[in-house]
This record gives C-alpha cells, structure tokens and sequence, in this order.
C-alpha cells in the first residue's frame, strides 16, 4: 500500500518538475539576452548609471519583442526542431501585439503550441506530397499555419493569458499590500528542493517580474527563489555542526552555492536531513519580509542566483536592501539549522555510539 | 535494471534539469579524472538524455525522469554533488573493469 503510494508521489513529483522543466526549458537558454536587457535598463535609462536617450530606446523593444519571441522560438524548437521554433515565433507576434505587458507568458503557449500544429499537420500532410512539391508545400504550410496561430493569438489567446497574467500580478500585489509575501516562501523553499528550482524561477517568478520589472523599474520577485541566503546559512551550519562528510565537502559546497549561483547544491544536505527544510524556510520568509520592508528589487532575471549576479542587476542604490534581505537570510537559516543540528551535539553523540558500535561489533566478531 | 561493463563504457551523460548548472560543474570535474581513459562526458537536460549516452549520472531526485527518458541505460543516481561515491564508483568500473548498475 505504501509502496504505491510512494510509487504514485514520484509519479506526480516527475510529472510536476517535467512541465515546471518544460517551462523552464523554454527561458534559461535566453537567459543571457535577459541579462543583455537587464544591463541595458540599468545604464541607460533615466535614472539608470549613465543615463543615454538614444541607447534607452533599446529598452522597450527589447522586453516587448525580442525576449518573448526567443522564448517563443525555443519552446517551438523544444516541440519540433528548428521549423517548430519559426512557426512559434511567428504566431507568438500575436499575444505580443494583444497586450500592453511583455507577453512572457502568453509566448510560453503559443510558441510550443504553433510547433505542436505544425508537427502534427506535417505528419498528416508530408506523406501524401506529390514529389517535386515538398519545398512549396512546407514553406507555404509554415507560413499559412504561423500567419492563423497569431491571429488567433491576437484575438484569442491573447486577451485570455493578458488577463490570467494581470490576475497573477494582482495577486502578488495583493500579498505585498497585506504583508502576506513572505508565506511564499513556505511553498518556494520547499518545492526548490525537489527540484522545482528552475520551474519555480523561470516559469512564474520571471513572467510575473518582468511585468512590475517594466511599471517600476524593479520587481520582488525576482529576488524571492533566487535569495542565497538560505542555502548559504544551512552549508554554514553544516560546516560546522553536520555530520562528518557534511563537514568536509560544505566548504567547496559553499562557494559554489554563493558565488556560483548552483543552489542544487545544497539541496542534498537537506533531503539527507528533511528537518533542516524548517531552516530553509525561515531564511526564505525572513528574506522576502526584509526584501519587502526595505523595497528591494532587482531589474530583470537574476540567473544564476549568485550573490554577483544579484547585484549586477540590482538597480542603482538598490544595493543594500538587497544585501540587507540576503544576509538577514543567511542569518536566520544560519541559527535554525545549527540549532536543528543540536550545535553539533547530536553528531558528537553518534560519532562516539558508532565507535562504540564498532568495538563491540568488532568484539562480537571476535568471539 | 540495466547493467553495462565499465571497460564498455565510452560516453558518460550527466543530467540535471536545465543542463546548465549542476550538470555542467559535475561535468568539468567527471572531464578531469575519465578522459584519460578514453571516456567522453557530456552534460544534458534529463529530458534530453542523448540516446546514445552509455551511462548516466544525475541526482536521485531526478532519476525517475532520466530512466524514463533512456529506459535502456543505465542510470547512476548519486545524492551529493561533492565527494559522493558513486562518482569513484563509477571510475574504478571505468579504470579497473567491473559491472556498473542502475
């Protein structure tokens, strides 16, 4: 009985990160655009570093046109290659001109749906064209099935993920407005360990940021899975009061955690010992509630979540409540996973019992 | 269970989800201690897995989603990303012969 059900947790836990991956899949290969438009906004913007009218005319377009059609165009190569991708970008010109807010999400449907079309019209149709034909037939196909998927997007789809996008915004707002942001984290840090880092991120704190990212300059949410902090307070912990392998490899973890931005790091120390979870969430809520107090926010994607990262795309003078929420974080997780961890009591305890164990295993074997 | 010789062994994949982070420093350190012996590491999206892929390495958490994606191989899960043992696992099965599993 249990084993089923186990069986079936697994199944929904993989069926949940594929499609978070899905997600994913489609932002963090453009990551690197996302950077490129974050550095952009930071510069040249009015109250950007060096504020340029001429080069602060890349902004817009950038975050209107160029991100959500790249997200088109890999979620259409992720369905059917390179012709998926075209078709996607294409039709993904339709929920982008549908709407005033960069259409992040909208591209996330139509993209892998346009290729999914295209895909299945090919299968259909290719066996059955004349030889000669071919290149006629699919070019055209292409081009008709992209040119009805943005239509649609601009009459259909697009008012539909408009107003789901504006009801999600809404709903962050209205946590921000009642204190309530930080019970997030009770969710993200949790789900971060299972390996739904990426989904989390990029399939909903990066639409969403994007949009407040554009009205004000800088978002919340950018900050909230991407927040060293906790990580770096539990491989703290662990490094001085875990188990003895914890103890040695925490070190070299910690690095590559902060700087590196890879928090998959971490997560081992945590699955091996759920209860440092606890340790996990309290930095993340304590995190977002200083972030929150202190009206931090970062300008576009912070990706990797390294602590370098985080701060090049903070936005001027917005450095130290970002670094106020990252250290409160660290803090906090610090002292609850070190108390968790018994200050190392606890593994002092098992070390000796298990060199006790041994003696009297190897005593035992003796006789 | 899948099961392939280590001497067998010319392609290691290391997946994680986005094949960009974990997969990648797993990978620059897998690179370092088997291309001596002739094995090539490669790094990929566990959705992704090339299907030619001999062995593949990637965390427990995931290893539901990579053994559905290449039924066929065999798949090395490991729970920490610094000094676990199967990574030594895996070189002495590439260094000396032996069965790896999974």
């Amino acid at each position: 009985m249990s084993t089923t059900q186990g069986g079936a947790l697994t199944a929904t836990r993989s069926a949940i990160q594929r499609f978070g991956g899905f997600l994913a899949g489609m932002v963090m290969p453009n990551i690197g655009a996302f950077i490129a438009w974050g550095l952009v906004t930071a510069l040249f913007i009015p109250d950007g570093w060096l504020p340029n009218e001429y080069l602060a005319q890349l902004v817009d377009p950038m975050i209107k046109y160029l991100l959500p059609l790249l997200i088109a165009y890999t979620g259409g190569t992720l369905v059917y290659e390179q012709r998926g991708g075209v078709v996607g970008a294409a039709a993904a010109m339709g929920v982008i001109v549908s709407a005033d807010i960069p259409m992040f999400l909208g591209a996330m449907v139509m993209g892998p749906l346009a290729a999914f079309l295209m895909k299945h019209f090919d299968r259909l149709v290719q066996p059955r064209i004349k030889s000669g034909f071919e290149m006629l037939v699919n070019n055209f196909s292409a081009g008709i099935l992209a040119a009805l998927a943005a239509i649609l997007g601009a009459y259909a789809v697009g008012p539909v993920v408009g107003r789901i996008a504006e009801a999600l915004g809404t709903g962050v707002q209205f946590l921000i407005d009642h204190s309530l942001l930080p019970l997030v984290s009770v969710i993200v840090e949790p789900a971060k360990v299972l390996f739904l880092n990426n989904a989390i991120n990029h399939g909903v704190f990066t639409p969403l940021g994007t949009m407040r990212a554009l009205a004000d300059g800088r978002a919340i949410e950018f900050l909230i899975e991407t927040n060293p902090g906790p990580g770096l307070g539990i491989l703290l912990a662990c490094m001085f009061f875990g188990p003895k392998v914890s103890r040695a490899t925490a070190p070299g973890a910690i690095v590559i955690h902060f700087f590196g931005g890879i928090h998959e790091i971490y997560f081992p120390y945590i699955l091996a010992q759920p209860k440092l979870i606890l340790a996990a969430i309290g930095g993340g809520m304590s995190g977002v509630a200083t972030f929150m107090v202190l009206d931090a926010g970062l300008i576009s994607a912070a990706s990797p979540g390294s602590i370098i990262a985080l701060m090049a795309v903070t936005p001027p003078g917005g450095h130290l409540p970002v670094l106020a929420g990252v250290t409160v974080a660290t803090l906090v997780s610090f002292a609850i996973a070190s108390a968790l961890l018994g200050f190392g009591r606890a593994e002092r305890k098992a070390e000796k019992a298990a060199a006790e164990a041994d003696t009297t295993a190897d005593t035992t074997a003796d006789k | 269970m899948n099961s392939i010789e280590g001497s067998d062994v010319k392609k290691v994949v290391v997946a994680c989800d986005a094949g960009m982070g974990s997969s990648v420093l797993l990978t620059t350190q897998l690179k370092g201690t088997l291309s001596r012996y002739g094995v090539t590491v490669e790094h990929s999206p566990v959705d992704r897995i090339p299907q030619d892929a001999d062995v593949v390495l990637c965390q427990t958490g995931l290893a539901d989603r990579a053994r559905k994606r290449v039924p066929d191989t065999v798949v090395v899960g490991f729970q920490m990303f610094l000094g676990d043992p199967a990574f030594a696992r895996l070189e002495q099965a590439i260094r000396d012969g032996g069965t790896l599993a999974g």
